[in-house]
């Protein structure tokens, strides 16, 4: 348990202040249109939606897990994190493609990118499951910190589950995506600034960088500092073909769009950006961030292993950070930790509140329900999603204990088996919509085979789960390329309108060939005469 | 020629050229060098700052390589955003289109 101080109630009533206040200003900008409360009108400049990216993929979860693989592997665990590199490719290739099409919606994109019955049946499934998992997600991290609250005050899990949800749920409803950009703005600069406070003086607490380092070496511990100290290239818990295999999906996966959980929300980001270059320096120096949080974090969780070593409980060391700043921080200074828990709690909330709302008011209301509908009326659809999904989130987080095994299970099917076709589907012409839709289909049943049933009869070992995306990544494709080859080509007209319009990388010369007879490349067939004259 | 073109037109900045995949090698290795060369320095220690340095140096040098050739793109893509917009919001209402 945890007592505040006057000081520390005040920090966290004036943040909220700021926070709901940052939801009246934008009220009148939010609902001036759907392109508004979504997009924030496709008009930031590349720092603000950067701002965003960061704060969103700090959740309150994320110091846990961190925490965790720190406490366990030393520096090397920087690795398990590293997945957010990504964004080092897409940020110059996908991102570019993607702010290109002006699709609002990964769902939306596939409309573009695919044609007829398939694509319809794409942007439905696509846009079914982000509401699901957005709904998902917020139960998740809403659980977080109604654990953290229980934690501190001893509350019931609930209280903080619903009570901070609904705080950021005022201003997401009131202003959309404006409110959410701008209050993860704030909160972004409060929590790095409060990542680095704490960890220094976790740091501080252990004896210095020197005194982690000369305890660490009297407790024969050195190795923690070596960033690549591996159990072997494939024995062991934490072998080098895990590494080169997150270092293939992370970054080859840049290529692709979806081939990582948070595209989805950083496809929203790269849209709102006002031009492509704001696009893509929002998205790489937003993931910059990421890791650099997560290279101090490691530092304090060092800091954390000194001052407390041999903790065998998962459960205990994973709140290692907090620790650092609750045991360690001055009276006072603790309701301002406090406060920058909540804001990274809010931003991660108000993203997904605001994400899941645009796919069901974007793909399912307007595209399937009610396309003549108007830009009040799709605010106000925004508006009613928001609040289901808050609600929704609410059953889920209360539900968490029963369903993680299965939702995790959910999240595993969507990087393994359809890694490749994400990429596919940017940087190849012929793959079509049957075959993306094949390779999700073959994945469902491909995963429960390889995953549970076929170890549980022993006709394969249980494998290690990189072994278990090359295998998933071998057997879908199997079903998906026969299936892409066996079926037709999208139309060549359509290929060409979204070739002209995105200019996606790869494998298009047939495509390109057309559109530069149509005169669709207009500069480029200027360019061409002009060398040829000379 | 130059090994680095940096004055764009907007047809040949639209093309995937050298410059892009220079970018793409460059990209993943500042992540690296961040990655490890913050936590090291955090710990004062000499080889966290070397990476630290070499990680921003490559910074500057990607965004030398790039940028001309992002902003070509974005300045000629904004001048059709507009009329692409309209062309996918019909898209989108195909049924009071088509209706």
């Amino acid at each position: 348990m945890v007592t505040f101080e006057f000081l520390d109630w005040l920090w966290i009533v004036l943040f909220l202040f700021i926070m709901i206040g940052a939801g009246i200003l934008f009220y009148r900008l939010g609902k001036r249109s759907e392109s508004d409360f979504f997009l924030a009108g496709r008009g930031l400049p590349w720092w603000l939606p950067a701002s965003s990216v960061y704060a969103t993929h700090t959740a309150t979860d994320t110091p846990m897990w961190v925490t965790g693989v720190i406490y366990k592997y030393g520096f090397t665990g920087i690795w398990y994190t590293f997945f957010a590199a990504w964004c080092a490719i897409s940020a110059f290739v996908s991102t570019r493609i993607f702010r290109r099409s002006l699709a609002y919606t990964q769902a939306e994109w596939n409309t573009l990118r695919f044609h007829g019955v398939g694509a319809e049946m794409l942007r439905g499934w696509i846009s079914g499951w982000q509401v699901f998992m957005n709904m998902f997600i917020l139960g998740w991290v809403g659980m977080a910190m109604g654990k953290i609250c229980n934690y501190m005050f001893g509350w019931e899990l609930w209280i903080g589950l619903i009570v901070f949800s609904a705080v950021c749920a005022v201003y997401v409803l009131a202003a959309g995506y404006w409110g959410v950009i701008m209050a993860d703005f704030q909160q972004g600069v409060i929590a790095f600034a409060v990542i680095v406070i704490v960890s220094v003086w976790g740091i501080i607490a252990a004896g210095g960088s020197e005194g982690i380092i000369t305890k660490l070496s009297e407790m024969g511990e050195s190795w923690r500092l070596n960033p690549f100290h591996f159990s072997g290239w494939f024995e062991g818990d934490f072998p080098a073909a895990w590494f080169i295999t997150m270092m293939v999906i992370a970054l080859i996966g840049g290529f692709g769009m979806g081939t990582s959980i948070d595209w989805y929300a950083e496809a929203q980001r790269i849209q709102s950006s006002k031009t492509v270059r704001d696009a893509s320096y929002s998205i790489w120096w937003g993931t910059a961030l990421v890791l650099i949080r997560n290279s101090i974090w490691a530092v304090a969780v060092l800091a954390f292993f000194v001052l407390f070593p041999g903790i065998t409980d998962a459960s205990e060391y994973e709140l290692g950070w907090f620790r650092l700043g609750f045991d360690y921080l001055p009276a006072g200074m603790v309701g301002f930790f406090f406060a920058a828990i909540i804001a990274i709690h809010l931003s991660t909330i108000s993203t997904h509140l605001n994400l899941g709302a645009m796919y069901f008011t974007r793909d399912l209301y307007l595209h399937y329900f009610k396309p003549t509908a108007g830009e009040k009326e799709l605010v106000w659809v925004g508006r009613f999603a928001t609040l289901v999904l808050l609600i929704g989130s609410f059953f889920y987080g209360l539900m968490m204990e029963e369903i993680t095994s299965w939702l995790i299970f959910a999240l595993w099917l969507m990087a393994a088996g359809v890694w490749l076709p994400n990429i596919l589907q940017v940087v190849w012409w012929r793959f079509n919509s049957w075959g993306y839709l094949s390779s999700w289909i073959a994945n469902l049943g491909m995963s429960w085979l390889v995953v549970w049933i076929l170890p549980s009869y022993g006709v394969i070992p249980e494998l290690p789960d990189y072994q278990q995306f090359w295998l998933l990544m071998l057997l879908g494709a199997i079903i998906y390329i026969p299936v892409t080859l066996l079926t037709k080509p999208e139309p060549m007209e359509h290929l060409v309108k979204f070739y002209a319009q995105s200019r996606p990388i790869g494998w298009w010369s047939p495509v390109r060939k057309e559109a530069q007879k149509l005169g669709l490349l207009n500069h480029l067939n200027k360019e061409q005469t002009k060398m040829e004259t000379a | 020629m130059k090994l680095i073109r940096r004055h764009w037109t907007p047809g040949s900045a639209d093309e995937w050229t050298k410059e892009d995949w220079i970018t793409i090698i460059i990209s993943p290795l500042c992540y690296i060098l961040l990655s490890i060369g913050v936590g090291l320095s955090f710990l004062l220690l000499p080889v966290g700052f070397i990476t630290l340095t070499a990680g921003i140096v490559l910074i500057i040098l990607m965004h030398w390589i790039i940028d001309p050739k992002l902003k070509s793109i974005s300045h000629d893509y904004e001048e059709k955003q507009q009329q692409y917009l309209e062309e996918l919001e019909n898209k989108v209402r195909w049924e009071e289109k088509n209706g």
